[in-house]
Order: structure tokens, then C-alpha cells, then sequence
């Protein structure tokens, strides 16, 4: 069993880290403190490609294999968790149904420029009565002539305001439940579709969040993301262990950020008379994070490893996410204990790494529903 | 035309470095960049390609295995070939070895002219470029702020002198050390990553160079570290108290003047 990155997957997360340090991780506190969508730093990283890391190289990607793509998702977190989140939006989830299902008109006009950085994807999955609860999805897509009539509001959704196109998750036949889901894609400037409220949200501030809305919005048969009505939910399942290894990935990322942060503080704060690193119960954290934060990632690159090979990972993909996310809460937490009362200042990057982590608790799963599934698929039908 | 352009692999500037106990070694943490000095020759050599199909940019570097990693980090940035002259079993510190095999290399390769960082930034021994043109025999211009090729027999240079800049006009073959602030190195596109990924990157012998045991042995340094010592501790941070930012100025200033007496 070879536990190290090869050579090249060594070389791919330095280089990937040096550029998110030189040219994300310095903007990361303007871009929180405003909290508007970074348009020139968007540009300037679409520019280096990585937002088609995960795509064949046939149309415009990389063919990166999953722990290489997972080590970007990581050094992005690490960089700028508001910036990172909509990367990823475009690279994964607002672009995959378009490359698995999408036509070639289709792909044209909006995976190809997706991955360019020249339009902005996203994906709808939640509503207000509908987040974890797939099968209670209200926005109903019904047929209409030689093609599809949606209506529905779409809440939580990244990039949502500023998309180009979206993948809207509906259901044709409410009664089915969640076997009556469906991936349709709707495009800006389509009659009917807008965005309505902006969240302000406590992190990953610089990502735009918020509600779209479709009103009696038309769109053709081959917007239909499925090779026929009532699939969705299995199609959710095919990218559902990626995504979250990738939530997990950007927790690692963020865990590591907050980790270092300690680090050089407790070397350089002085208290009674020595750097507090001196003192065991600082020692006694670190020696904590380290160890959950190792296990978290062998966790992550395990799950990878499994995805890669396209063996059942839906347990372990699981696990994976919960527990990074729960580590990444703890480093965090012993983050801001050892910066003292600076912890409570907006000037100390602590506060963001605190408020960005709290999203990892919603994406990709709740916590609760996620033990409940692995409960279910451990123990089986009783 | 050809430009070989010579990288040298370095400590990060954040790695932990610590005084080993017989003080006559380093200890030092797993992070290592290209120099930072080298980044702009080599960004220097991609650019001149860039305006010429005919030109190629070779790069190496004389060191341990682990700098192979400094050598991809050049293909990302676009270089068309890379090598290491690996030091196994050879003496990697001293300047005059390094010199004479990089130039054994260079006479081998050949060249047009050739690229190097003003000095590294872990010895700062400047000299290595400068050595290497001597041992070639050709001229060399240090620091250079701009270069232009005028044609396949002449360049024309700027470099940073004292109060100023003075321009020069070389013939080529020529050596040139760059200064920081020449150009702005580029971050590599991800499909120069992938590239770096994948290139072979050939290890060559020293000794394959023509070069004699007399020549490069640890024998021939000319120079032997005695010790290291650490620099003098700087006193701890302090942060200065105070809940508003009149507060802090007022105690900042008392302490300059009470403490710290600059005041």
C-alpha cells in the first residue's frame, strides 16, 4: 500500500498552492470584507485553466484524476473560501449535468464557455421547504408543446444571481417523489427566469448567493438533463461521492489555513515571559488538530482513491465529508482559543476561517442526515 | 537561437531552518522553491521564445534529486527542455564545483547565451553566473534590467549599477545575471502544469561532462564551511495594549521613548 502522492500529484498540489498564494490568498480579506463577486481575480484565474481540471481533455479540460482534483478544491479553500466556492461551482456542480446529458449546441453554448471562465454556472437543488428533503421539491416542470413550462423558486443557490445558465432540479410528476425528479437547464435571458433576493451570508463572503425564480419559464425538449423524465435522482447520486469528497477537500483546505494561522501565532506570542507555544496545553492542541487533520485527509484521499477506481464509495465518501467538516470546526474553534480576545477582532484573519467553516455543515449533506444514511446503509433493511 | 538558462533549487523562505549540533550543518524543513533571482531568468528566456519560433530554452540546474521538482516548476512556466546534473556523492555548496560543472554542461549543450539569477537567495554568493562565463570564456554583463536581442551576434543590456543604469552592447555567446524587477514572472497555466507533469527530465553525471575527480571532487573546493550561527534573536512581538487606536499610538510612543530610547 503506497500512502504517498506520486510525483507528479506532488508537483500538481505545490504548483496549485503557489498560485493560490500568490494570487487568491492576498485578495481573500478584500474579498471578504466587500463581499462582492471578485470579477477581475475571476477573470484572471480562468485564464490558467484550472476551471476545466476535471473534464476530458477532448473538450477543453484536463483529465486531472480525483485526488488531483480534490487537492485543488483543498488549496482553494485554503486560499479563499468565498472565491473557491464559486470556482467549484463551475468547475463540478453547475457544469456536470451539462457535460453528461447536455447536447452538442448545448455544450457549445454553455459548458465549453463554463470552463473558459466565460460564463457562470450553478446548479438548483434547494427550495425554502427543501434542502435535504430532495423528494418535497415544489418546482414543477410540466410539458408544453415541444418542450418544458417550469415554475418554482430555487433558495441557497451559488452564483445564483450572476449565472449565465443553471441546472434546475424539478420534479414532472410531484406524486412519484423523488422519482419523479428531473435536471433541466435554463439560460439567462430566458422569459420568466430572474433572480430574486440576494443573502447576506456570515462567510464564504464574495460568492453571490441567493434565490432564482421561475415563472412560467419555457424551455425546449433537449433542456431536459436525462436521457428521460424521472431520472434525477439517480443522476444526483453519480456526482453526489464527488461532491462531497469536495466538501471535505475544502474543509481540509480551510482547516489547514487556520492551522497554520496558530502556528506562527503561538511561536511569536509572547505570555509570561515565552512564546505560549511553550506551554503544554498549546502543545496539547496542536497535537490534537495534527492528528484529526491527518486522519481527515487520508479519510479524503481514500475516498478518492476509491472514486477513482470506480468502486463503491458512497460510505466512505460520506464519513469522509463529516469528518473533515468536523475537524475543520475543531481546528478553527482552537484557532481562535489560541488567539486569545485578538480572536474577536475583524482585523484577525481567525474570525474568517470561523465563519467561512460553518458552511461545511450544509453542503454536500447535513451531518444528520448524512449518519442516518450510513446508519441505514451499514445496518440494511431490517 | 538557444538559451539555457541555469535555476537553482532553495529552502522556502518560511521553511524551519535549524542549526544542526555540530553547527556545521542545516536542518532544514520540506518546502523548497526555485530562486527567486532565477524565476526572473526564466521568465526572461520564455519571453524572448515567445517572440521567436526559432528559439528554444533549455534549463538546469546542479543538484540533489528533489530539485527536479524546481526543473518542472520552469517547463510549467514553458522551458522546452530541462535537466539535472545531479550532485550524488559530490560536494553541492561550493560555488567553484557548481560553476565548473555548469559550464562543462553549458560547453556540451551549447548555447546562444545563457540566463541566471543574480545570486541565491540561501548563500547570496553572487559569483556562480560570473565563474561559469569566465570558465566558457565569454563575456558577461551582472544585474541586467532589460535585454534585447539585436541578432544572432549581439545584444544590447541594461543593467543596475550604483546611482543608475548603464547600457551595454554584448556580443553573444554572453552570460547575463538578472536582477529582481525585470519582468513579472508568470504563474503557469494549468496546461503547462500538466506538461511539467509529464516531461522526462533527463539526470546527467558530472563526470559524463569531461569533468575530472581533480576538477569537481570535494578536493578541488575552494571554500569549507566552518560553522553556522544563528543570527542574533530578534526580542518577541509585542503588541501594544490599548481599546482604542489613540490608546496604542500613546503607549507605542511611551515605549519608544522610555524603552526602546529612539525617541
Amino acid at each position: 500500500m503506497d500512502f504517498q502522492l506520486t510525483e507528479e500529484q506532488s508537483f500538481f498540489k505545490k504548483t496549485v498552492a503557489d498560485t493560490i498564494d500568490k494570487i487568491v490568498a492576498p485578495r481573500s480579506q478584500e474579498i471578504d470584507e466587500k463581499d462582492e463577486f471578485p470579477w477581475e481575480l475571476w477573470k484572471e484565474f480562468a485564464k490558467l485553466g484550472y476551471l476545466g481540471l476535471r473534464y476530458p481533455e477532448e473538450i477543453g479540460g484536463l483529465n486531472a484524476d480525483k485526488i488531483m482534483s480534490m487537492t485543488f478544491y483543498e488549496e482553494l479553500a485554503r486560499g479563499s473560501v468565498g472565491f473557491a466556492q464559486s470556482v467549484i461551482m463551475n468547475s463540478l456542480m453547475g457544469t456536470y449535468f451539462i457535460y453528461r446529458f447536455g447536447s452538442d449546441a448545448i455544450k457549445e453554448r454553455c459548458l465549453y464557455p463554463a470552463i473558459k471562465g466565460e460564463k457562470i454556472a450553478t446548479i438548483c437543488f434547494t427550495e425554502d421547504q427543501s434542502g435535504s428533503d430532495l423528494g418535497a421539491t415544489r418546482t414543477l416542470a410540466v410539458q408544453d408543446g415541444e418542450g418544458w413550462r417550469i415554475n418554482g423558486t430555487k433558495m441557497w443557490i451559488t452564483n445564483g444571481p450572476i449565472c449565465d445558465f443553471c441546472t434546475v432540479l424539478a420534479t414532472t410528476d410531484p406524486s412519484k417523489g423523488l422519482k419523479g425528479l428531473n435536471f433541466f437547464l435554463v439560460e439567462k435571458g430566458t422569459p420568466g427566469f430572474s433572480s430574486g433576493q440576494i443573502i447576506h451570508k456570515l462567510g464564504c463572503r464574495g460568492t453571490v448567493t441567493g434565490e432564482l425564480v421561475f415563472d412560467n419559464v419555457w424551455v425546449p425538449y433537449e433542456n431536459l438533463l436525462g436521457e428521460e423524465p424521472g431520472k434525477g435522482v439517480f443522476y444526483v447520486g453519480d456526482i453526489l461521492d464527488e461532491v462531497r469528497l469536495m466538501t471535505g477537500s475544502m474543509a481540509l483546505g480551510i482547516a489547514t489555513g487556520a492551522y497554520r494561522e496558530a502556528l506562527e501565532f503561538a511561536r511569536k506570542r509572547v505570555a509570561f515571559g515565552q512564546p505560549i507555544g511553550n506551554y503544554q496545553l498549546i502543545r496539547e492542541k496542536f497535537a490534537d488538530m495534527d492528528t484529526i487533520m491527518n486522519a481527515a485527509r487520508l479519510m479524503i484521499y481514500y475516498g478518492s482513491w476509491l472514486l477513482e477506481n470506480n468502486m463503491d464509495c458512497r460510505i466512505v465518501a460520506a464519513e469522509a465529508k463529516m469528518y473533515a467538516t468536523e475537524t475543520c470546526l475543531k481546528v478553527v474553534d482552537e484557532l481562535t482559543r489560541i488567539y486569545g480576545a485578538n480572536a474577536f477582532a475583524y482585523e484577525y484573519k481567525s474570525q474568517r476561517y470561523f465563519r467561512d467553516a460553518r458552511f461545511l455543515l450544509y453542503g454536500g449533506g447535513t451531518h444528520e442526515v448524512l449518519k442516518d444514511f450510513i446508519g441505514k446503509a451499514i445496518i440494511g433493511k431490517l | 537561437m538557444k538559451i539555457l538558462v541555469f535555476i537553482k533549487q532553495v529552502a522556502d523562505t518560511e521553511a524551519r531552518i535549524l542549526i544542526k549540533s555540530d553547527k556545521k550543518s542545516l536542518e532544514i524543513e520540506n518546502k523548497y522553491n526555485m530562486n527567486f533571482f532565477d524565476e526572473f531568468a526564466v521568465e526572461e528566456a520564455i519571453k524572448i521564445k515567445e517572440k521567436s519560433k526559432e528559439t528554444t530554452v533549455a534549463v538546469c540546474t546542479y543538484g540533489p534529486k528533489r530539485a527536479v521538482e524546481a526543473l518542472r516548476t520552469a517547463i510549467a512556466m514553458g522551458v522546452d527542455q530541462a535537466f539535472l546534473l545531479e550532485n550524488n556523492n559530490l560536494n553541492g555548496d561550493d560555488p567553484l564545483i557548481t560553476a565548473k560543472i555548469l559550464a562543462g554542461f553549458a560547453k556540451q549543450e551549447g548555447f546562444d547565451f545563457i540566463l541566471c539569477g543574480r545570486q541565491a537567495i540561501d548563500d547570496e554568493s553572487s559569483n556562480i553566473g560570473v565563474m561559469v562565463a569566465e570558465f566558457l570564456g565569454i563575456p558577461h554583463v551582472s544585474s541586467i534590467m532589460k535585454l534585447d536581442i539585436i541578432d544572432e551576434k549581439k545584444a544590447l543590456v541594461e543593467s543596475e549599477i550604483e546611482g543608475g543604469r548603464e547600457t551595454i552592447e554584448v556580443q553573444l555567446p554572453a552570460l547575463f545575471t538578472v536582477q529582481k524587477g525585470m519582468n513579472e514572472p508568470r504563474v503557469p497555466l494549468i496546461t503547462g502544469v500538466m506538461k511539467a507533469m509529464k516531461a522526462n527530465i533527463p539526470f546527467i553525471d558530472p563526470y559524463s561532462l569531461g569533468l575530472t575527480r581533480e576538477m569537481i571532487d570535494t578536493c578541488a573546493a575552494k571554500t569549507n564551511v566552518l560553522c553556522y550561527e544563528a543570527p542574533q534573536e530578534r526580542p518577541p512581538v509585542r503588541i501594544i495594549e490599548g481599546n482604542t487606536p489613540e490608546e496604542k499610538v500613546k503607549g507605542l510612543i511611551t515605549i519608544l521613548k522610555e524603552e526602546a530610547k529612539v525617541l
